[in-house]
């Protein structure tokens, strides 16, 4: 569903839920280099864009008109673009997301009832980038997914989940993942990420 | 075990749900046929060898799957969406076989 | 210099020494060697006590299959026990202990047990203490008395009772090719498959890679073996495919080639570094696999075989080659095969005196004559030893002349002055992953073994693991299957040259020895050959019944040693031949694996939580957190010295006097959106949906297919197209997939789209006579009088300058409302309402007030839909549409399910004015001796302030008849028994005028 917004005046900051827990600096086994970056990357917009069958590229030509990303025709596929990203996270399922609020607004119109659905999760998820070169060393601490490059290309989105968390995971660089996460599981999540990241040492920006 | 999810490729067996035997048919839902809808409920075939199985991939793209599991080996032998549809735009084409 | 250490020699770092202690009393080793390795050294020959006798015992192992020496590590309070000394890698510090022993190791009371031997031999458990409890020391009685002492003198070593504080880490692998074991096949296959350019790891269970190269004493392309392996492994390094993983056991072969594996990371370092992990569990999941695990050597069976001084042959190879360190100073070798024959010429050069080779065979081939005179040793061929001799280490031994194809013995004893003898009795390749992947094992009648099955998962074998004992055939066939499995095709390279110790692989079919005197067969459980025959004489046949009943195999080596002597010995019991009598099925783990490692990082602090958006605000404003599942939440806001239920009572009375709040954010929520939404909803519901207008809200009760009900909560009409459905917090993702399931299998033709959005909204609830006022107080752009927000109505609004959206709805009885916001709103709007509330005498109130106002308003949670009530047992029977069906609607009118004797739904007064316990039964009749003639039980108790009594919600048979009528609680377990009146659930306002203000 849409969130209704108030267009006309900016909104207070959102709280984010690791903020107790979120330290930046330099952390665990650090003085033998930083091998891994963490941050929480607060984007303004996450939505889930759904597709009835037989509507997925219209869906996807949608996805392309509102923000310029030019989606992939493949099971999990996605784009980066520098502040817009999407990937396809699920049988005619979608995850746009971009840095500014209220991208569900630009997509009503576009994505109609005919094509499928809008879904503002900008508040229900919440977005960690792990990046550096021991990246794809902690994921697989997680998750059972293969991270090397030539299986899980740029761009490309996974779902999966570590125990209870379900969790999205998008490559955005060749070294880099964000990860959207259910809010409520975040900063458990966010704990046990720091906490499997001491070994390589890790800074959080 | 691993199943092979037609649209997230081979995963982990933790990621999924079983939900039940695939060969269930449910009556119309008008239907007032009590032993057909005690046969749906309640019939489950057990058979030593190929089975059809409905999985969910819950632990990932929570689709629901068709899946036909050798019981006895637990080899798996084909994979498919439940939901038909998806073809095209966005879906590997099919499971395993 | 250490008694035993040999001059020169051996692949450790003489130049490092490492100090430790070992039962307290210290000791020096150096870098490379293993606990047993430098205990020998320091001419240790004791390493422990046996299982059930509480024999002195040596080491017979220098690798993983060690079943004597097994020690105790302590690091501060954390005790490890049952480790083979061999893979105990020294570290400065290290502290070690022997086990099974009081007071000391020399010294064993329990070595008495030797005396009784008899008493202890196969079956002795089930003989002596299975039967009934009758009389005051017989059968199981018996048991229950002898179980404390007998538990102190049988066993192994003693788990500590302290935190175990390491870090364990799982690890996900994914690779072309999985090598296990890094012999010279091993690494070939592993060289092989990374030259293809596939993602190889390579897994060695010892610290170091080479498996025997690094001490067979051969030589590979002209340099020695341990050289060769050590330029592969550095090839293997420089390549960016390649995963070493040394220390690293694979101990679980699982459908779709899916392997288990653990990492010792730190376990041989004094400290592990920042955030190293202790040992990591990796879950791999290979294309194929190259099975190069190599085999065990195997022990002869004959009387005093496990006396201290007795160990394998190829052992003490190793101890001499690899560690640089003599297991005695006069050596005998007792075999049935040629590969004892190097290990005597290994040993001579070594520096020990060799003083007899005893062949059981007495046609020895002249290659072999000649090996034993290079090594200076008396052959006796055609004989075998029938005792040996000494305390706790070896004295001596005595021959006699054996005939192989009978078995029989003759002539004189003959005694030998030894020091150590060495075993010799065959290989068994090392086929457990084979046989965990799924299928039977096939007798190899020359080499006297059981090779690998035919694959039924994607695994290729190499080397000694197929029963090719040569490294030349080592080397070949790990090439081949390195190619095979990373998709290459054959080579016809030359391959690196070999120059090793002539000798043929198979060896006589001699298991053992029949000479009077114990004669172990497991060394770890203390089997003897007599236990199997007296297993047999009992009448247990089948090989699965014999384990049991000895316990062969059985103990933390999983029989490495003893499977095939032990069947061999089992087969002649029965005149059958071995491949008839079968083996058992490996199962894993191959070795012990620590419960650390399968935890790993769920537990304590990581253990996944949920958290609502307010939770800081309420740990930060005295709340007393409750895990509800993974949610936590507040359980009440107590004041200093409040009692759990003095903050409850007053939270929930001042919700009814003014206004509370609650946090109620861990509900479901699912956005049901799509143009057939409604039309699911109807299904999928028992009410009408599809009726509601949008900015309305309606309560909803969903059943299972059966019949009984499933689950309830309020359903919003947001859109034309686009619903907010709420489910209880417990249910929230069983309601998923059911909706999820009927949509993906039943109904796909149903345009739907359902998302779980729970931890997209904050939602509090404000409820009170007061709580219209705070709302007008705090929201903006809209209004929030009876007119605008109705009994179920929803509007949009705005709190301290976000969007809000309200629905009037109440689970306490109270004139309340629901508040949501987006999540990262969620304390904001909190705190606003707070604000709003302090002139109105606004309390926070948490799920005990929550829950004692639900039940003076005899509303339904999961305790009262426990998966066994209908809609009719609870009263909410005016909820099942007759227009239409409905999932559950054909089933929910079966016979049993509308008997007039189901439980339903009551309320019940405690007469006595004390607590009542959730699960206290209700009785008609009281009978505190004889508790009798349940007709209900209780479900969701509280103190009711409304009422000023102690109430509770039941499910009783008869339910609505006995309103009215006196009854008694019979709670035996908690010893509360008294009066009570059953009464109608709603127990307050019954008629619902609060709600509507």
């Amino acid at each position: 569903m849409v969130e209704r917004q108030l267009p006309e005046r900016q909104l207070p900051e959102r709280l984010s839920p690791l903020e107790p827990v979120y330290h930046p600096g330099s952390h665990g086994n650090f003085e033998h280099g930083v091998d891994v970056i963490l941050s929480e990357t607060r984007p303004g917009s996450i939505l889930q864009l759904a597709a009835w069958p037989g509507e997925e590229k219209r869906l996807m030509s949608g996805i392309y008109k509102v923000t310029g990303l030019a989606l992939p025709d493949a099971a999990g596929g996605g784009v980066v673009n520098g502040a817009k990203a999407a990937f396809g996270f699920a049988p005619g399922k979608f995850t746009v997301v971009d840095e500014a609020e209220g991208l569900a607004s630009a997509f009503t119109g576009v994505i109609t009832p005919a094509i499928g659905t809008i879904t503002d999760l900008s508040h229900g998820r919440t977005a960690i980038r792990i990046a550096g070169p021991k990246a794809e060393w902690v994921m697989a601490k997680f998750f059972a997914v293969d991270f090397a490059l030539p299986a899980f290309p740029l761009g490309a989105g996974r779902s999966t989940n570590h125990h209870d968390v379900f969790a999205q995971i998008q490559r955005t660089g060749g070294d880099q993942f964000d990860i959207y996460v259910f809010r409520s599981f975040a900063r458990s999540f966010w704990k046990a990420l720091c906490h499997a990241s001491e070994e390589v040492g890790y800074e959080v920006h | 075990m691993l199943i092979n999810c037609p649209y997230c490729g081979p995963r982990d067996v933790i990621e999924f749900t079983y939900q039940g035997d695939g060969n269930r048919k449910r009556p119309q839902p008008a239907s007032q046929d009590l032993d057909a809808w005690n046969a749906y409920v309640y019939d489950r075939l057990n058979p030593a060898g190929d089975h059809n199985e409905i999985w969910q991939h819950s632990g990932g793209c929570r689709a629901h799957l068709r899946v036909v599991r050798n019981t006895v080996t637990h080899e798996i032998l084909s994979t498919a969406f439940a939901r038909g549809g998806h073809k095209s735009a966005g879906h590997k084409a099919g499971g395993n076989q | 210099m250490s008694p035993r250490r040999t001059e020169t020699g051996g692949r450790i770092d003489r130049l490092r020494t490492i100090r430790f202690t070992f039962d307290g009393a210290p000791y020096t080793g150096h870098a490379g060697d293993t606990l047993a390795s430098a205990l020998l050294a320091n001419g240790v020959t004791l390493f422990g006590r046996s299982f059930k006798y509480h024999r002195p015992r040596g080491l017979l192992a220098a690798g993983v299959e060690e079943p004597n020496a097994l020690v105790t590590v302590l690091r501060g309070e954390v005790r490890e026990p049952n480790i083979p000394a061999t893979m105990v890698e020294i570290y400065d510090g290290l502290v070690a202990v022997s086990q099974n022993r009081s007071p000391s190791l020399a010294w064993d009371i329990g070595a008495l047990n030797q005396l009784g031997g008899k008493l202890l031999s196969a079956g002795f458990y089930y003989k002596t203490f299975m039967g009934p409890v009758i009389g005051p020391l017989k059968g199981t009685r018996f048991w229950m008395f002898c179980e404390h002492f007998i538990r102190r003198a049988a066993g192994l070593g003693r788990a500590g009772t302290a935190p175990d504080t390491s870090r364990y880490e799982r690890m996900n692998a994914f690779c072309d090719v999985l090598v296990v074991g890094s012999g010279p096949a091993g690494l070939m296959a592993a060289k092989a498959a990374a030259d293809q350019g596939g993602r190889v790891i390579l897994a060695e269970l010892e610290a170091k890679f080479g498996g025997s190269a690094n001490w067979s004493g051969e030589t590979i392309d002209g340099a020695p073996a341990a050289d060769w392996a050590g330029r592969v492994v550095g090839q293997l390094e420089g390549n960016d495919n390649v995963r070493l993983l040394p220390r690293t056991t694979v101990w679980g072969y699982y459908d779709g080639n899916t392997l288990a594996a653990l990492e010792r990371v730190t376990d041989h370092k004094e400290v592990p570094a920042k955030g190293e992990p202790r040992q990591r569990y990796w879950a791999i999941r290979a294309k194929t696999v190259v099975l190069a695990t190599g085999s065990f050597e195997r022990p002869l069976v004959f009387p005093g075989n496990d006396r201290p001084g007795v160990m394998l042959a190829h052992a003490a190879e190793r101890y001499a080659n690899e560690y640089g360190v003599l297991p005695g100073e006069r050596i005998a070798l007792f075999t049935n095969n040629d590969s004892a024959y190097r290990s005597a010429v290994a040993l001579k050069k070594a520096g020990a005196a060799v003083v007899a080779v005893i062949d059981v065979r007495s046609d020895v081939s002249n290659e072999m004559s000649r090996l034993a005179s290079q090594a200076e040793a008396e052959l006796l061929a055609g004989h075998a030893v029938v005792a040996t001799e000494g305390g706790r280490t070896l004295a001596g031994l005595k021959v006699q002349r054996f005939e192989l194809t009978s078995g029989a013995l003759s002539g004189d004893e003959r005694s030998i002055h030894a020091d150590c003898l060495l075993m010799s009795g065959g290989r068994s390749p090392t086929i457990h992953l084979a046989s965990q992947a799924g299928a039977k094992a096939m007798w190899n009648p020359a080499r006297q073994a059981f090779l690998p099955p035919q694959p039924t998962q994607r695994w290729i074998g190499a080397g000694a693991f197929t029963g090719s004992f040569s490294t030349a055939e080592a080397i070949a066939e790990g090439r081949s299957a390195g190619l095979q499995a990373a998709g290459g095709s054959p080579s016809s390279a030359p391959l690196p040259v070999v120059e090793a110790a002539p000798g043929e692989p198979d060896p006589a079919p001699v298991f053992e020895i029949k000479a009077k005197g114990k004669s172990f067969v497991d060394f770890q459980h203390d089997v003897t050959a007599e236990d199997v025959r007296l297993a047999h004489r009992e009448g247990f046949v089948s090989v699965e019944h014999l384990k049991r009943y000895t316990t062969l195999g059985m103990a933390t080596d999983q029989g490495k040693n003893s499977n095939v002597p032990g069947l061999a010995i089992m087969a002649e019991a029965l005149g059958k031949p071995i491949p008839e009598v079968g083996t058992t099925r490996f199962r894993p783990p191959y070795t012990a694996v620590s419960i650390g490692s399968l935890a790993a990082e769920r537990f304590g602090d990581l253990k996944p939580e949920r958290l609502t958006p307010m939770h800081d605000w309420h740990v930060a404003n005295g709340a007393t957190m409750y895990a509800a599942g993974l949610w936590y939440r507040p359980m009440i806001y107590g004041l200093a010295g409040e009692t759990v239920e003095q903050a409850y009572v007053r939270e929930a009375a001042a919700t009814r006097e003014s206004a509370g709040i609650v946090d109620v954010s861990t509900l479901g929520k699912i956005a049901v959106q799509g143009p057939d939404a409604a039309e699911f909803l109807d299904r999928v519901y028992t009410n009408m949906f599809s009726t509601l207008a949008v900015g309305k809200a309606r309560y909803g009760l969903m059943l299972r297919e059966d019949g009984l009900a499933f689950d309830d909560g309020t359903t919003w009409r947001l859109g034309e197209q686009d619903f907010l459905m709420t489910t209880t917090t417990a249910n929230a993702g069983k309601v998923m997939q059911h909706l999820e399931y009927f949509l993906d299998v039943i109904w796909p033709e149903l345009k739907v789209t359902v998302t779980s959005v729970t931890d997209e909204w904050a939602g509090a609830a404000i409820g009170g006579p007061k709580a219209r006022a705070i709302l007008a107080a705090c929201v903006n752009a809209t209004a929030v009088d009876n007119a605008t927000l109705p009994f179920m109505g929803i509007v949009h609004g705005e709190i301290a300058g976000v969007p809000v959206m309200i629905c009037r709805l109440s689970f306490s009885g109270e004139m309340a409302f629901e508040v949501y916001s987006g999540a990262g709103y969620g304390t904001r709007v909190w705190e606003a309402l707070i604000e709003a509330g302090k002139p109105f005498g606004l309390v926070t109130y948490g799920l005990e007030a929550l829950g004692t106002m639900r039940i003076e308003k005899g509303h339904v949670t999961g305790a009262e839909i426990d998966g066994r009530t209908t809609a009719r047992d609870l009263h909410l029977d005016w909820m099942l549409s007759k227009k239409k069906p409905f999932i559950g609607s054909a089933m929910m009118d079966r016979e049993g399910l509308i008997a007039p004797d189901r439980l339903e739904l009551v309320g019940v007064i405690a007469l006595d004015n004390r607590a009542l316990n959730g699960g206290g039964h209700i009785v008609e009749e009281l009978d505190e001796e004889n508790p009798h003639d349940s007709i209900g039980h209780i479900t969701a108790c509280c103190y009711s302030p409304a009422l000023g009594k102690y109430i509770a919600l039941a499910l009783v048979k008869g339910g609505k008849a006995r309103h009215g009528t006196r009854a008694f609680v019979s709670d035996p377990l908690r010893n509360r028994f008294g009066p009570v009146e059953i009464v109608s659930n709603h127990f307050y306002d019954p008629d619902g005028s609060r709600l509507h203000g």
